[in-house]
């Protein structure tokens, strides 16, 4: 017996191997369908739930929010995702990054994949900054030793050196982004996948971001998220325009802004 | 079973969250860690001032404050895994919702605090044993296996209700109000002999539940042959029926929460 989700990455790894002629492929998403029952009326209880059930309500309606998702991402591409509120986003990433099940399409991931759907998550304000460290990067699927070869990286790009014996929630709120945002753009993972988490801490830290995400051109291969123009024509190699759960527009990041900006005028 | 085989990746991760759980169970006490040993002690306490100095429960059994203390640590093993674990899934429901990983981690998790629990308790335990005068013996190893038995159990119920509880939150209130009824229906405060006395069926009855098997398992093994085990009352096979409804709830509850856990991120 094994489990869905390391089932559902065998099978992915399976493909890959398939596909290995085809190296350079870091990511491949085709014809991607994804629809949520939303519940009409809250059934959070028991009681709720057998009324609907006796009042032949069903108790929710389904809501399609993907439509035929059809893109690739290359080996070494910086990939800007937009598109307006609630058109698709973030489902999109988090089925790239195996948390929701497509309900058909398929997605083929060559490499690791390390998401960060938010900053810092399982971060613990009891615990010190170190253990977090530690912690954040289990759950990202490092293991300890890894974690100690980039342990020294992340402390010094956060700035924190002085402050990792020390309980998270002593630290400041800018304190707080920038060790968790440290450990995103150091974690060693093939394909990086990032939601709309640009842009943190003080100026001096955001100038350094910038040019680290620019130093990344052509090493990392990334996917980014993000509802800033200037930051997809600053960094991403090629956009792809979401609307309506279907790629409105795929190409260059200066075209796509531009179809961007045209969904409101 | 493939079940319990862990990637590399997996039990870093198991281990991490076990060490946070742990970390943080008892942060901001003074006591820390100890009240792990005193909570179970003075339940016990508590227990052995009304049933076995007021109600005189046990005058006939050896070693009783033992056999009591024995009893209420198991039992209180079971409580605590069973809820925490029920609750593991809807408390890391964060966890889920941001990262993909396999979801019986976090039950396993939540649960290996009380099995870090217990094991300090049983330790405290023997200690009173030999105060008390119980003789040490091989049989003691037997403890192991019974609270393997308990512990899958355990995680059986918390894979099953927790995964229910992701969609109906009631269960987890549900379930404390049938451990509440249960404590009274397993012979923890109460020897087994006075039910024997009146009705021998509704001491089988009792004996069915595997919480009641293995807690007079153990303290037979452990303190005193006088303890009624369900293989004396009922012979062997009735002895086997407790054991195999823990290894049905088990595999059922896999099955079940195999099926649900693919759609937690969504749901919860």
């Amino acid at each position: 017996m094994s489990w869905s989700s390391d089932k559902y990455l065998k099978d992915m790894k399976e493909e890959v191997e398939k596909q290995s002629e085809n190296d350079k492929i870091a990511i491949s998403v085709q014809d991607l369908y994804k629809s949520f029952k939303l519940p009409t009326e809250r059934a959070w209880g028991l009681k709720q739930a057998i009324f609907n059930r006796l009042k032949g309500i069903k108790g929710y309606k389904k809501q399609e929010v993907l439509k035929g998702i059809n893109f690739d991402v290359k080996k070494g591409e910086f990939l800007g995702i937009v598109g307006r509120n609630g058109s698709g986003k973030s489902t999109l990433l988090k089925i790239l990054s195996g948390i929701y099940l497509p309900d058909r399409g398929s997605v083929k991931v060559n490499g690791t994949l390390v998401p960060f759907i938010e900053l810092g998550v399982g971060f613990n304000p009891e615990l010190t900054g170190k253990e977090n460290v530690y912690l954040n990067g289990a759950l990202l699927g490092f293991s300890n030793s890894e974690m100690d070869d980039m342990y020294d990286e992340i402390v010094k790009f956060a700035e924190l050196d002085q402050f990792m014996n020390q309980k998270l929630k002593n630290y400041s709120s800018g304190m707080q982004v920038r060790l968790a945002f440290s450990i995103a753009i150091r974690a060693r993972g093939d394909i990086l996948v990032l939601d709309e988490v640009l842009a943190v801490g003080d100026a001096a830290f955001q100038e350094k971001c910038n040019s680290y995400f620019q130093s990344l051109h052509g090493n990392q291969t990334v996917v980014l998220v993000t509802h800033s123009m200037e930051n997809v024509e600053k960094f991403c190699d090629r956009a792809i325009l979401i609307e309506d759960g279907k790629v409105a527009c795929d190409g260059k990041p200066s075209k796509v802004t531009k179809e961007y900006l045209k969904l409101w005028s | 079973m493939g079940f319990f085989i862990l990637s590399k990746k997996n039990r870093v991760l198991l281990g991490e969250l076990v060490k946070t759980d742990f970390k943080l169970r008892y942060q901001g006490s003074v006591l820390g860690y100890l009240w792990a040993v005193i909570k179970p002690l003075l339940m016990f306490a508590i227990l052995y001032v009304v049933f076995a100095k007021i109600l005189r429960f046990g005058d006939e059994i050896p070693h009783y404050p033992v056999y009591l203390l024995i009893g209420t640590v198991i039992w209180n093993f079971f409580v605590e895994c069973t809820q925490q674990g029920i609750h593991s899934i809807e408390q890391r429901g964060d966890l889920i919702r941001k990262i993909s990983f396999p979801k019986y981690i976090v039950v396993v998790s939540a649960t290996s605090t009380a099995v870090i629990n217990v094991s300090i308790n049983i330790c405290v335990v023997i200690i009173f044993a030999l105060i008390n005068g119980v003789t040490p013996s091989l049989s003691w190893l037997m403890i192991l296996p019974l609270l393997l038995e308990l512990y899958l159990l355990a995680l059986g119920i918390s894979l099953l209700l927790g995964a229910i509880n992701v969609k109906y939150r009631d269960i987890g209130n549900i379930w404390e109000v049938i451990t509440q009824a249960m404590f009274y229906a397993v012979p923890i405060i109460y020897p087994l002999s006075m039910v024997m006395n009146s009705s021998v069926l509704a001491a089988k009855i009792i004996m069915l539940n595997p919480v009641a098997q293995v807690i007079q398992d153990i303290r037979y093994n452990l303190i005193t042959t006088q303890a009624v085990t369900s293989w004396q009352i009922g012979g062997f096979w009735f002895g086997l029926i407790s054991i195999a409804i823990v290894f049905i709830v088990l595999a059922i509850s896999i099955l079940y929460f195999r099926k649900r856990s693919k759609h937690f991120a969504e749901e919860i």
